[in-house]
């Protein structure tokens, strides 16, 4: 398992980045974290012929709060996300998916850009992303632009982003006042890749739902935003009769693919099994808004 | 694995009857074609790149035409192997007349070896699936249509 | 001799160099001018050649060979049967490179040597074989079948073995019984997934025309008596040597893999020390695997539970070739009958090709099949004859005052099975009250009140172990008293280093650290077999045991003439050897042996020869049995299938303990792969014989997060049938590991009526059990 030849580049700068993603863009990867490009290379089911190391790009690893929104630099590393104060006290549903990504070691290197950028279809970031409309800040040698979560996963390993192009950084707002969440997955062992997972947040208001977020990961080529399950709870009083309904309804969102692991019928029940479970937990996590 | 499909496309039954055994069409829609060239009646050498992503392997091999039944069944068969493994499709099509437009109802028996099915089944079927329905959205907006 | 360290709980001599990271395994190996092998492997499970290009890989960059089977010449036939067998008529094996046709993914078909491994990896990709694909024989029943694709086309069918067992006549037994109930059982494969994969370092020194290896393998010996033979060299002037190797398990005793003949026969062809370690991906398709039996059966009892008979008619998957022969099915026949009385038997099975991966053993060899099999019927006869599953087993378990117990059937190793010494009723009394079974059904019926599925299981067994056909040693004490043993069985974790140095330091009077042991090299020590079959403290220990015994009798000997005593006035201890009574009249264990090899004047003739050492070997004429009983508490949930394991208890008994500490980290390895092999671990293929699990991605391993901490007791019945008293306990822990958990989850699942009769479970396969119970209205 030794990878293909190829020529590495240690840029310095996100501008030095881009040129370089400018100049071999269609021929080249970015290396972040590695955790998932590297075992690629290694099998040489991807051979990429350039390399661009930005792991040693300053700056582009901070994490910031303001006004609400949480802004993580692409190179952010998991593990520190998921440790991170700031991330416990105003966005718990992250640092609980965090947590089940691969194991510890994993997170030490893999970061919340290269995550997004890989776009696994069972990965926890991206419906992580989805669920609380996230985006992404993405430069390329033509400039800067804005890519909402809802239009950022295309298919399979595949998001809007063009190859020359960038993630810089990324921005997930905070949890409502008061909100409850739950993140709730099920794997073959700890660490795997999800059969399915499901991120849900709730908002109260005198005793009835003003706001339901709820998205899957696992069940798809890409995060399933379940917009009909949402719409289904806002306005009414939070039941077990009202979850049972939301998983039915998000089980007929969903379309996964089966594999040696799970068949898709299994994901499908499973994505509503979690979906209930993850409700109930969320509500009690709720405080009431003012 | 096994994959079917049905897509419904705005030409009549010749038109598109036409489209599917024209090779210029075979070569623009097939995904991740590099080469096409023919070396008899309906038998053409084939060079794919194909994958997703940065997963991209490619095959070398021989893409055929037969059992022609015009205008409304043939198979088609397309195998290649390469550095990543192999890969054997056949598939048959089916061309009915569906109002002004056509019917064509596909089913395929898909094979993958080799490197790729030992470390990719997480994905396989769904990623042939979505390049199998690649070439036909291809080949409906290739024939005017197009969403 | 006193017994001061054995039975004793001490660390491991082996550890303190392995924890620094200063083990020497296969690919540590750095030799001037030594390059680099790759494989270039079949990616069709079957199909014909007809053609290898190898031009555009010799013209590469870095490239120094390239080599098919037409370069090989004799080597090219095919490699030794090793375990012939009279039932295995078509003995098939493969040969070292693929030449007219490949039968599973991962034959090798090319071997490209270059500077590095990387350009031999690029090569690869530059060699252009034309395959015909063939129809694959992949489901085992299917390969079954007069009209399957046929994975060697000179045969009728794909079944090259047929082989029956009978003890009386279980025919009429079943006839007249009561009650009879049948199963049919599937068990499918699994790989042994040692931390370390397969490799081979080879060097040919043509000033000597002798060959050193460096193989990560589990019998140096046999493999430098057969690499000697093929290469038309004397046995001295081939070494092989097997280094630290990171797990066995099994398939590392394989004569031969094509890699072993390969990388001597490079060396050999260039001149220069060879490397080839086996990558991953590699191992999941080159190294050989086991587990896949579908088992009909069938047991009978009379109207008070008693077994009357026991059937089985079987399928045993053998893959592409059988090298290893019938091991595997014979021994999982065998292991069926268990720790019961059953007084008709009829055990068949039809060994199978199939065009996947080579089977031989894997820690079990086909034991987990047996019980998997014999505790399922049982289970099943609990449930309709409404039994309490613990009263029916031991209503039928042999007693501890019918031993020796012929069981009436012809065990792996030739020889007639009977049961030695054990303790069954004790064991289950013991695994029953450690895991709280006498209150169960009242605290489960407090879970289920909770909403919580929790259910108990409980398995029984009975492992023949520390067979032939021998195993030497040869124990010498130096001038400075430290004490070398060296025997044949090589070491792959089990911690031999530690077990045969406390079995020399008792018989001689020294400490454990005082004695250095060296296995797995046929220059220090060339008789030998192997390490398999849980043998190795039987067997190579009794040998230990035997040449330090000799050795300390011949200290007695030498030390009687310089003491001025009688021999049996000797005493060793702490390392001196002194008169009895008299602590004055001493000399260190060093000085008797440098006086035991004089320079000068007349050797007393009843030394007969020089020097503090003695060889000796142990030939069992037979096994010796091992048992024990598992139990464990899990909880499912039945709307996910997820299973969590509460409580694992085993009761073991191997005879005379020799390092509880060591046994223990034996029977957790085992029972960490039996709980793969239940939940986690498959190896699957598609209908095309391509291989989906070749990452541990996709073959599951149990983590630490998965494998609860275990309760181990030991009870000891000692083996009458070599002097330590010890039996094997090798593969104990894998063995019923199957059967308690199908057990345990059916008995949580007890409110839906599920049946268990396949391994491994997953949770879809358990909530799909769920519901189509659900769907049916259950008793």
């Amino acid at each position: 398992m030794k990878p293909a030849r190829f020529e590495y580049f240690c840029p310095r700068t996100v501008d030095e980045a881009v040129d370089l993603l400018a100049r071999y863009g269609d021929d080249g990867k970015v290396l972040a974290g590695g955790q998932s490009l590297v075992p690629l290379m290694n099998m040489r089911l991807a051979r990429p012929a350039v390399i661009i190391d930005i792991n040693r790009i300053d700056g582009l690893g901070d994490l910031r709060e303001r006004n609400g929104i949480l802004r993580f630099g692409a190179l952010t590393r998991q593990r520190a996300a998921e440790r991170s104060p700031v991330v416990a006290e105003r966005c718990p549903l992250l640092r609980d998916a965090l947590r089940l990504v691969g194991h510890a070691q994993i997170r030490n290197r893999g970061t919340l850009g290269g995550s997004i950028a890989h776009a696994d279809p069972a990965a926890e970031l991206t419906a992580i992303l989805s669920a609380l409309d996230g985006e992404v800040t993405a430069r390329s040698a033509r400039g800067t632009r804005t890519i909402a979560a809802a239009d950022l996963f295309v298919t399979y390993l595949t998001t809007a982003l063009d190859p020359r192009e960038l993630i810089v950084e990324i921005r997930i707002p905070a949890l409502s006042p008061g909100a409850g969440w739950s993140w709730m997955e099920i794997a073959r062992r700890h660490g795997d890749f999800a059969l399915a997972g499901v991120g849900v947040v709730l908002v109260i208001r005198r005793g009835t739902i003003a706001e339901a977020r709820i998205a899957l990961t696992g069940v798809g080529p890409t995060p399933v935003r379940a917009g009909a399950a949402e719409r289904l709870l806002v306005g009414h009083a939070p039941s077990d009769t009202l979850w049972t309904e939301a998983a039915e309804a998000v089980r007929a969102a969903v379309t996964p693919d089966g594999d040696i692991h799970a068949s898709a019928e299994y994901r499908k029940h499973v994505a509503g099994v979690l979906t209930q479970r993850a409700l109930r937990e969320a509500l009690s996590r709720t405080k009431e808004a003012a | 694995m096994r994959l079917e499909g049905t897509n419904l496309l705005p030409a009549s039954v010749e038109t598109v009857w036409k489209t599917i055994n024209d090779p210029e069409a075979l070569r623009r829609c097939t995904p991740g074609l590099k080469e096409l060239k023919e070396i008899g009646p309906d038998t053409y050498q084939a060079t794919l790149t194909i994958g997703i992503a940065a997963v991209k392997g490619t095959y070398a091999g021989t893409l055929a035409i037969t059992d022609k039944r015009a205008p409304t069944h043939y198979k088609i068969s397309l195998d290649g192997s390469g550095g990543a493994g192999f890969m054997k499709g056949e598939g048959t099509v089916d061309l009915e007349p569906q109002g002004d437009g056509t019917t064509l109802k596909w089913v395929g028996d898909l094979q993958i070896g080799g490197l790729i099915a030992g470390v990719g089944q997480r994905m396989l079927g769904g990623v042939g699936k979505m390049l199998i329905g690649q070439f036909f959205k291809c080949l409906e907006q290739h024939l005017g249509g197009g969403t | 001799m006193t017994t001061r360290y054995i039975g004793a709980r001490i660390p491991r001599n082996e550890d303190p160099s392995l924890l620094r990271g200063q083990g020497c395994f296969v690919d540590d190996l750095q030799l001037p001018g030594m390059v680099h092998a790759a494989v270039l492997r079949s990616p069709h499970a079957h199909a014909r050649i007809d053609r290898i290009d190898v031009r555009r890989a010799r013209a590469s960059p870095g490239i120094l060979d390239v080599i098919t089977h037409a370069d090989l010449d004799d080597l090219g036939a095919p490699l030794p049967k090793l375990i012939p067998h009279v039932s295995l008529t078509h003995h098939k094996t493969q040969q070292a490179l693929a030449s007219a046709v490949v039968r599973h993914v991962g034959e090798p078909v090319a071997f490209v040597v270059a500077d590095t491994r990387y350009a031999a990896e690029d090569a690869l990709d530059l060699i252009d074989v034309t395959y015909a694909p063939l129809p694959a024989a992949v489901d085992l029943e299917t390969a079954a079948r007069a009209d399957a694709p046929r994975v060697h086309d000179d045969m009728d069918s794909n079944v090259c073995a047929h082989y029956t067992q009978r003890v009386g006549d279980a025919e009429r037994a079943r006839a007249q019984a009561r009650h009879r109930f049948a199963e049919r059982l599937v068990m499918d494969r699994g790989a042994a997934a040692p931390m370390e994969t397969r490799g081979v370092v080879a060097a040919w020194a043509p000033r000597t025309g002798s060959l050193e290896i460096w193989d990560s393998t589990q019998a140096p010996i046999p493999i430098r008596n057969g690499l000697a033979a093929m290469f038309h060299l004397p046995q001295q002037s081939v070494r092989v040597t097997a280094p630290d190797v990171g797990g066995g398990f099994g398939p590392k005793v394989m004569m031969y893999y094509p890699e072993e003949i390969l990388v001597p026969f490079a060396s050999r062809r260039l001149g220069r020390p060879v490397k080839w370690i086996e990558d991953r991906r590699e191992h999941f398709v080159a190294t050989n695997q086991e587990r896949e039996q579908i088992h009909d059966a069938e047991i009978a009892l009379d109207e008070h539970g008693h077994i009357v008979a026991i059937r089985t008619v079987f399928l045993y998957d053998a893959g592409a070739y059988c090298p290893y022969g019938l091991i595997v099915p014979i021994v999982a026949g065998t292991t069926l009958p268990g720790p019961y009385r059953i007084p008709n038997y009829h055990c068949e099975f039809k060994a199978v090709f199939t065009n996947k991966t080579i089977v031989s053993p894997y820690r079990g060899a086909g034991r987990p099949h047996g019980v998997f099999v014999m505790e399922r019927l049982l289970d099943r006869a609990a449930r309709e004859l409404a039994m309490d599953r613990a009263e029916i087993r031991r209503r039928n378990l042999i007693q501890p005052d019918q031993f020796p117990y012929e069981v009436g059937l012809i065990y792996q190793d030739n020889a007639p099975m009977r049961y030695d010494s054990g303790n069954y009723p004790q064991c289950l009394r013991r695994a029953v009250d450690s895991i709280g079974y006498a209150g169960w059904t009242a605290q489960q019926a407090a879970h289920r009140a909770a909403g919580r599925y929790v259910g108990l299981g409980v398995a029984c067994y009975v492992e023949g172990t520390g067979i032939g056909p021998y195993e030497g040693c040869r124990v010498t004490v130096e001038p400075s008293g430290h004490v070398f043993v060296a025997t044949g069985v090589g070491t792959q974790g089990q911690g031999h280093m530690t077990v045969f140095a406390q079995i020399a330091a008792d018989a001689l009077g020294v400490r454990p650290s005082d004695v250095t042991v060296r296995t797995g090299d046929t220059a220090a020590f060339g008789w030998g077999t192997g390490t398999f079959a849980s043998r190795a403290a039987v067997v190579a220990g009794t040998a230990v045991s035997l040449a330090a015994r000799a050795v300390g009798e011949k200290t007695r000997l030498v030390a009687a003439t310089l003491l001025e005593a009688r021999p049996d006035e000797i005493e060793l201890e702490a390392g001196t050897v002194f008169v009895r009574g008299v602590p004055a009249r001493a000399l260190s264990l060093g000085e008797v042996a440098a006086a035991a090899n004089p320079l000068r004047f007349a050797m007393p003739p009843e030394w007969e020869g020089p020097g503090l050492e003695a060889t000796r070997y142990f030939a069992p004429p037979s096994a010796t049995f091992s048992n024990g009983v598992h139990a464990c508490i899990v909880e499912v949930d039945p709307d996910t299938g997820a299973l969590e394991i509460l409580r694992y208890v085993v009761v073991h008994d191997c005879g005379r303990v020799l390092n509880p500490m060591i046994l223990e980290g034996q029977i957790h390895g085992g029972v960490a792969q039996g709980l793969g092999g239940a939940f986690w671990e498959k190896l699957a293929y598609d209908p095309q014989g391509q291989p989906l699990a070749t990452t541990f991605m996709d073959y599951l391993l149990p983590t630490a997060v998965e494998v609860p901490s275990l309760e181990v007791e030991h009870e000891e019945t000692p083996s009458p049938s070599n002097p330590l008293g010890v039996k094997g306990a090798g593969e104990a822990g894998v063995i019923p590991v199957p059967a308690v958990v199908a057990q345990a989850i059916e008995d949580a699942l007890r409110p839906f009526g599920i049946h268990i009769t396949e391994m491994p479970l997953s949770p879809d396969r358990v909530r799909q059990l769920v519901a189509e119970a659900r769907r049916q209205p259950c008793d």
